[in-house]
């Protein structure tokens, strides 16, 4: 770390010349500044852009500016150059940059399981078709449901949600983001018959399931905050349920900034998996803030404040007593497959689009 | 008022904020150019407060939703604008080439694209007590129990929406609707369809030419309602009752969307004032001003929004279904055309101005490949005349598509195009007297128009006053005459003869008439 410090002064002493101001580390005196550009999951952004985390950045003589898109997008359209980091939502997107780009690197500073916001009258429809139980949503059986293309109007005694519309989680376009990768990798590991994909075979098997859960969804937005955010203005007749990142609900749920409506729920997914925001570092600067990011308390209980699972669970734990709330340990949790698995399905997927 | 005349209806270009003399800008001024739905032009008082409180301005170029994807996807857009601003990125988020060039996207306000009628209307259809679903619309269309004017789909988002969601909703799968399902559902839209009796290439001019025909200023029959944004529907002087059908609706959500070729310096700017446009004060101002919805969470509804849970209908995400949706619209499902062409063929016309006609008809006849000449050319089942004149009226000749392809009735179309020769003087209005003969009474069941292409004043036969006792004279016969303004033609005439008729004025003079052509075809 020391060298690592060195290096980064060195830096900063030519990027002085030119004008950029820097704040000096020692006694946190505001004297000089580095400008550190990084590109993340939108999930991320209302993180980023809080005071009170550019305030702990800024502590350290940092100054985050970011810019979003859709996780696959980071890794594989985005033109990175002028970027100092990129912090995709997942180990997979991040792996492929660290390939592509041979950065060996990498700081995952916090995670969060995939989950499901929806509302009171959508989880009773629910636990009478035998789909939630005990707060849990069974994948499996919301396949069966998906597979015979049912209507809310047509499940039985449904009188709470009678839309023409097929029973079928909103996710993003599995194209850019991150979020429907993950969702490929659970209904993928529970339409295998519980087992993770680990053959051509069964992802030739699978495929037209796995793309019929996006294509009949129609139009898809490209970044996860998209279908949070329709959840959360639109209401149940746009968004019955939404795939998110227990994190965004949470974050909500602890600023209570009064968007969680009491009528809003958030349903776990049985089994499901954790995304685990990776970053990678581009440059020094950037690696700056992945090391910032997993060593500093302030910033550790910030990111716990937006819902984050923290590195060090008693964080994440401590947050949630403080605001009454309470994040289950999962434990019905599988791994995702493989990044070429994972990454051959989403290209399936994708091929079926055009 | 919309009558001035237009530069062109779907490339006006217009700076919308102006810098009102703040006394001190709160932040580094910045000029954002957006490349935009002409909607939003109502948006001016709070995008002026915009630009005083956050310093950026916001440059409107205005286009329809399919131009202005075009424009994005060959690139033009790339150095030209730093965002877009159109009232869905669906259609542009289909296309690869369009896709990749947009960066961060926040949306901005939202509102459904619904069925507005009269009050009466709605209890008359018994739609005050239940909500009818788009089937129930469809049935009482074909019944003739209602009418309406929907903008063209392949101009603006408001049509194009209203497709997608009927077909979405007749297919009545609970998903995306497929090109493989629209065979089935087309019966059903063709009844729907049968009850428009406008169409538009742009949304402002429908809804001034539905309340200038409500009020009797415009001679064409009127029409009922409107199918439009719920904003425009409630924002009229007189106020459309909304009908929200129960099985859902298509929602613009309005996404300011920076471009990734935009500097660091506009990104920096699109932030500032998307920020300042999210904020609860501006959301608030947003709904009571323009009457559409909030797209921020915690920002409420006002009481005013009676239906405020509206199940949204699944949008196709593919080009192939919209496509197909698009095809079926203008090829069999809308209540087809009958054009009349009163071309000048007059000595004046020789050399570049003759060869501009005939490249802008032959464009109509397929030439066009582009995303959106696609679908503003001749049309399946479509009858076009075509009457050129000099000293006289020349002879007429009419061209007849049949249902399916056309493609040898419109070779022969470009053809007699490519044989048009510019000699003689110019009776204008003779030329127009005799078009009208030639339609005789407008057939209800096709939408009747004519285009007038001029590119000097009448110099041969009766003048611009014999037309208007004809006119006076048979009010039955009313057929909007489109005038084009091309060389040196007659501004304040054919301004008149648009309004008499309840046409519109294109200009040629500054962009090509193909491109005026093509416009055109929006509203016939």
């Amino acid at each position: 770390m020391k060298r690592r410090l060195s290096i980064a002064l060195g830096v900063v002493l030519l990027v002085a010349v030119i004008g950029v101001i820097v704040f000096d580390r020692d006694d946190e005196t505001p004297t000089r500044d580095v400008v550190v550009r990084g590109v993340i999951g939108s999930e991320k952004l209302a993180f980023f852009r809080d005071e009170r985390v550019r305030e702990a950045f800024a502590a350290h003589g940092v100054t985050v500016e970011v810019d979003t898109a859709g996780s696959r997008q980071i890794a594989t359209t985005v033109d990175l150059a002028g970027y100092d980091f990129v912090f995709p939502s997942s180990q997979p997107a991040a792996q492929r940059i660290q390939r592509d780009r041979n950065v060996t690197t990498a700081y995952t500073p916090f995670q969060s399981p995939m989950a499901v916001a929806t509302f009171a009258p959508v989880v009773e429809v629910l636990e009478r078709a035998g789909v939630i139980r005990d707060g849990l949503l069974d994948v499996g059986r919301y396949l069966e449901l998906a597979r015979a293309g049912t209507r809310w109007d047509e499940l039985p005694g449904n009188t709470e949600f009678r839309a023409r519309k097929s029973v079928l989680i909103t996710t993003t376009d599995p194209r850019d983001s991150n979020s429907a990768a993950m969702y490929v990798a659970i209904a993928s590991y529970v339409a295998n018959g519980n087992a993770v994909v680990a053959s051509q075979d069964a992802e030739a098997r699978l495929l037209p399931e796995l793309t019929g859960l996006f294509l009949r969804q129609g139009y898809a937005q490209s970044s996860s905050a998209g279908p949070f955010e329709d959840y959360l203005v639109a209401g149940m007749g746009r968004v019955p349920m939404a795939l998110v990142y227990e994190s965004q609900f949470l974050g909500r749920q602890v600023r209570g900034d009064g968007t969680i409506q009491p009528d809003m729920r958030l349903v776990y997914l049985a089994p499901t998996v954790y995304s685990e925001h990776t970053l990678v570092p581009l440059t020094d600067p950037g690696d700056e803030v992945g090391r910032l990011l997993t060593t500093d308390d302030r910033l550790g209980r910030l990111a716990a404040e937006f819902g984050f699972r923290t590195s060090d669970p008693g964080v994440f734990a401590d947050v949630m007593a403080e605001h009454d709330l309470t994040a289950p340990d999962l434990v019905d949790v599988v791994e995702p497959p493989s990044f070429e698995t994972l990454e051959r399905l989403l290209d399936g997927i994708e091929a079926r689009y055009s | 008022m919309g009558r001035k005349a237009l530069a062109s209806v779907l490339a006006v270009a217009a700076v919308l904020a102006g810098c009102d003399s703040a006394p001190e800008p709160a932040a580094e001024s910045a000029v954002l150019r957006v490349l935009a739905g002409s909607e939003l032009a109502d948006l001016e008082p709070v995008l002026d407060e915009a630009a005083r409180v956050t310093g950026v301005r916001v440059e409107f170029t205005f286009t329809g939703t399919l131009e202005g994807t075009e424009t994005l996807a060959s690139g033009e857009a790339d150095g030209a604008f730093d965002a877009v601003w159109f009232s869905s990125n669906r259609y542009p988020r289909s296309l690869p080439e369009a896709d990749r060039r947009l960066g961060d996207e926040v949306k901005i306000m939202r509102s459904p694209v619904v069925l507005g009628l009269p009050e009466a209307k709605v209890r008359e259809l018994g739609w005050d007590r239940t909500r009818p679903t788009w089937a129930d619309i469809a049935e009482a269309a074909g019944q003739g129990r209602f009418t309406y004017g929907m903008t063209d789909p392949s101009a603006s988002n408001s049509g194009f929406s209203a497709l997608v969601g009927v077909a979405s909703a007749l297919a009545g799968t609970g998903d995306a609707v497929t090109p493989d399902q629209i065979d089935a559902v087309a019966p059903a839209m063709t009844r729907f369809f049968s009850a428009q009796k406008l169409s538009a290439g742009s949304s402002g001019w429908l809804s001034e030419e539905y309340q200038r025909r409500l009020a009797g200023t415009a001679p064409g029959p009127k029409v009922d309602g409107l199918i439009n944004y719920e904003s425009v529907l409630r924002t009229l002087p007189t106020p459309l009752t909304v009908v929200y059908p129960a099985d859902g609706v298509v929602t613009a959500d309005y996404p300011l969307t920076v471009l990734t070729s935009a500097s660091a310096d506009a990104r920096a700017a699109h932030q500032r004032l998307a920020d300042h446009l999210r904020s609860p004060e501006t959301q608030r101002r947003i709904m009571a001003d323009t009457y559409r919805r909030p797209a921020v969470p915690g920002v409420a509804l006002s009481d005013e929004f009676a239906v405020r849970d509206l199940v949204e209908l699944p949008f196709p995400a593919t080009q192939d279904a919209m496509d197909a949706l698009l095809r079926a619209y203008f090829n069999e499902l809308r209540r087809p055309s009958r054009t009349l062409y009163v071309l000048d063929t007059s000595g004046s016309m020789q050399g570049e101005r003759i060869a501009g006609l005939k490249s802008a008809l032959v464009a109509l006849t397929g030439a066009d490949g582009s995303l959106v000449g696609r679908y503003r050319g001749f049309r399946s089942r479509e009858e076009v005349t075509l009457l050129p004149f000099g000293t006289v009226p020349g002879r007429p000749r009419t061209f007849t598509l049949p249902p399916g392809d056309p493609a040898a009735e419109l070779a022969r179309i470009s053809a007699y195009a490519e044989a048009l020769t510019a000699r003689g003087g110019t009776a204008i209005y003779d030329s127009l007297v005799r078009a009208y003969e030639l339609l005789g009474d407008p057939d209800p069941a096709r939408f009747t128009s004519i285009v007038l292409m001029t590119d000097g004043e009448n110099r041969n036969g009766s003048p611009l006053t014999a037309f208007e006792r004809e006119l006076r004279a048979s009010p039955s016969r009313a057929v909007p005459v489109f005038t084009v303004l091309y060389g040196e033609s007659h501004a304040a005439d054919m301004t008149r003869v648009a309004e008499l008729t309840g046409g519109e004025v294109f200009d040629a003079r500054s962009s090509s008439l193909a491109e005026v052509f093509r416009d055109i075809r929006g509203y016939q």
